[in-house]
């Protein structure tokens, strides 16, 4: 029998807030956290919408105790604040007294800082402290730099699955402590704004000039976001060893795949609906179980279509009470799994449900709307967290009460 | 972790001769770089000529090593697609980056955007098999393809299948050379890969590649090689090394003396080398060692290959334990047990 794998730990860095009081805090207030950029240079300044954290680099260095930050990227930053935050939660004063895993999700690493100075790195005239950032690109470096610095160094690794990426960090982590490879991991991702990614989606033209409406029948795309989340896992014997505080468990989680377009699912929902599906199955838990589905719902025309399918497909005619809190934060790609999955612990801990801001207009492929209304004492026991990627990756996590 | 994981077919593409027919090791000559290119074997078997036309290097690369592999394990759907890779496809991250800088943020190809995206070949390989199940991408410079392995693993013990597709990729650019030049990455002077393990220099050549295999928990209808175990040790001090090998080898009840073939990274960088040399004299000092990096260049992802070649000599000499040892650059070191 597989041990069962509990949530001890959280922390997080977005656009509603430094740490996981001040996120909840806006969450509450229903007071969404998109605006213009202030910190990238980018013709979309003023046009797109983004979630940006608003502290500043160097003030993300003070918030993360760093000295001196060579080499140290905004990515690595908002991961080191976040992750400082998730220990102390766990009340884990040194990450090196037991054998851990760290397991990060990002999907452009260091771009945040690398693009600023990528055409003087490939000038062999110039020289300078950009030279620091040679080696930031890829993902592992925000990953070892957060390692490194708590003292981490069983487990050392880094998903990009898109979007799903930190989703399935924390699957892979659930997975290294029931096979007993570890008791405990730490998993999640970061991710920073990068002219690179806004470009990027901007291309696909999915993104909304406005703010988000995810759900809606007038939604016209998503807002980019940008922020970090771990969340600490323990093995239920470590848990009682140690008389760790439970904040829920991590009962089900699946992995499946659209197969279906590189950038979009399916319109029916085939891979959304596996994910959830196998997710519930693996939990022990029952469709009737779920009383908050905390969806991807990027706004996006296609994803909204075929996730709102797959959600009728699997709960008929009672769909659970629902709503995407990415007209809060944005949508912060490899951070978002991690992110929702730490929104969903709360749901359950403080009994809310979160509303789905900026809708108006029922989907006319849809018969279900999102909750629109803050709920407060509204007893949650199971909730689903769903994040879908481009490559058709979708990844679905079941956050259960914990009833000891 | 330890078990019987089966690779029951694989595939490869290097700068070797490795896509089709036997493996025949050939040190490359180089003509002006410190830095070997894969050998392109013909893809228009495997990719329709217009997606052809639209995917960069690593795409096809990565896609169509994977393809071969199932062709070569006469599957169609494995139960999981894992894969690792370092940089992705650098290919299209340049190509983005600059088109942001030339086109002015305005009217871009997003295709270069999508492609650059760590899990691109990923999808295209679940795309292209109609394949709807667990899939993964691990992109953590050299445990890349190692969590890919361990993933695959980990799958195959859970009973969610009977095998697991798990491959990595890995180009260079020009462009990456050059920047990755800039801090110590590679020899200075021009050093032929006969020259590499004696050079007594910093930094090494690069290198690149592909490799997929099928892991099984059977041995399948025409069995490779079995892993046994592998252990990732992340910035381990040499005592740590020496001691997580002893309880590596213990754990598996073997002697050094019956590993009959040492496989390793060694890449010439006097920087690093030490960690090859100092455990090479004090447990395998009569032991058969093969340096797989003069054969493939030095890159994340690097240690595909050396798997590729431990099946190719498992079954071509009928070895009976084969132990690859590999780092990247001193941080990410990896034991990996094989046996007939």
């Amino acid at each position: 029998m597989a041990e069962r794998v509990f949530i001890t730990g959280v922390g997080i860095i977005s656009a509603i807030g430094n740490n996981v009081q001040e996120n909840l805090h806006h969450l509450r207030e229903q007071k969404s956290g998109l605006g213009y950029t202030r910190h990238i240079d980018t013709i979309h300044k003023d046009v797109l919408p983004v979630g940006e954290v608003r502290a500043d680099t160097p003030t993300l260095a003070a918030m993360a105790g760093v000295q001196d930050t060579p080499g140290y990227t905004r990515t690595t930053l908002l991961g080191l604040v976040a992750i400082q935050e998730a220990l102390q939660s766990a009340g884990i004063k040194d990450a090196r007294e037991l054998p851990t895993a760290f397991i990060n999700a990002s999907t452009v690493g260091g771009m945040c800082d690398t693009e600023k100075v990528y055409f003087d790195i490939l000038d062999p005239n110039k020289e300078g402290d950009f030279l620091k950032y040679i080696d930031t690109l890829d993902c592992a470096d925000c990953t070892q730099r957060i390692a490194d610095a708590v003292g981490i160094d069983e487990y050392v690794t880094t998903i990009s699955t898109a979007c799903s990426s930190s989703a399935n960090a924390l699957m892979y982590g659930a997975r290294l402590i029931q096979q007993g490879l570890v008791q405990r991991a730490i998993c999640g991702g970061t991710e920073a704004l990068t002219r690179f990614t806004m470009n990027g989606f901007n291309s696909l033209k999915n993104i909304d000039k406005q703010f988000c409406r995810p759900f809606d029948q007038q939604r016209n795309g998503l807002n980019l976001g940008e922020g970090a989340a771990y969340l600490v896992l323990e093995s239920e014997s470590l848990v009682k060893e140690r008389k760790a505080q439970v904040l829920a468990e991590l009962s089900g989680w699946n992995n499946t795949n659209e197969a279906f377009h590189p950038t979009a699912p399916s319109p029916e929902g085939d891979g959304a609906y596996e994910a959830m599906k196998n997710a519930l199955k693996m939990s022990g838990r029952s469709t009737a179980d779920v009383q908050y589905v905390n969806v991807h719902g990027t706004a996006t025309l296609n994803n909204d279509i075929s996730e709102g399918i797959a959600l009728e497909r699997l709960f008929g005619t009672q769909v659970p009470k629902f709503s995407s809190t990415k007209a809060f934060t944005g949508h912060t790609l490899a951070a978002a799994g991690a992110i929702e999955a730490i929104f969903g612990v709360l749901a359950i801990r403080e009994a809310l449900i979160f509303p789905n801001l900026h809708f108006s207009q029922k989907m006319e492929e849809l018969n279900i709307t999102p909750e629109t209304q803050l709920l407060e004492n509204y007893p949650v026991n199971n909730v689903i967290s769903n994040s879908f990627g481009f490559g058709g990756n979708n990844a679905s996590l079941v956050i259960s009460k914990y009833e000891g | 972790m330890k078990g019987k994981y089966y690779i029951q077919a694989s595939a490869a593409i290097s700068p070797q001769e490795s896509f089709s027919g036997p493996f025949i090791p050939q040190l490359p000559v180089l003509a002006d770089k410190n830095l070997l290119r894969i050998q392109e074997p013909d893809y228009s078997g495997f990719i329709p000529p217009n997606s052809l036309r639209r995917m960069s290097r690593v795409l096809k690369m990565g896609l169509v090593a994977a393809l071969q592999c199932l062709r070569n394990g006469g599957v169609n759907m494995p139960g999981a697609i894992i894969t690792g890779t370092g940089k992705g496809s650098l290919q299209d991250t340049e190509r983005f980056l600059k088109n942001i800088t030339e086109y002015a943020e305005t009217a871009l190809n997003p295709t270069p955007f999508i492609q650059s995206t760590y899990n691109s070949v990923n999808g295209l390989i679940a795309l292209q098999q109609k394949y709807m199940q667990y899939n993964n991408t691990f992109v953590h410079r050299g445990f890349s393809f190692e969590h890919a392995l361990l993933d695959s693993m980990m799958q195959l013990n859970e009973g969610n299948t009977d095998v697991v597709l798990v491959g990595a990729f890995e180009e260079i650019s020009d462009e990456h050379f050059y920047i990755k030049g800039r801090i110590g990455y590679w020899k200075e002077a021009l050093t032929q890969p006969a020259e590499l393990l004696t050079s007594n220099t910093p930094g090494t050549i690069a290198g690149e590649g592909s490799a997929f295999f099928l892991l099984g928990n059977q041995p399948g209808n025409d069995p490779q090689a079995c892993i046994e175990g592998m252990k990732m040790l992340y910035k381990p001090t040499e005592e740590k090394l020496h001691a997580a090998l002893e309880t590596f080898l213990s754990q598996h009840n073997l002697q050094p003396s019956d590993i009959d073939l040492l496989i390793t990274g060694q890449n010439g960088d006097t920087n690093h080398d030490h960690y090859y040399h100092n455990l090479v004299v004090q447990y395998f000092p009569a032991t058969n060692s093969l340096p797989f990096k003069t054969l493939c260049g030095e890159y994340d992802t690097a240690a595909a290959f050396a798997l590729w070649i431990a099946t190719r000599v498992i079954k071509e000499q009928g070895l009976k334990k084969v132990l690859i040892y590999n780092h990247f650059y001193g941080d990410q070191h990896t034991f990996l047990l094989l046996s007939k």
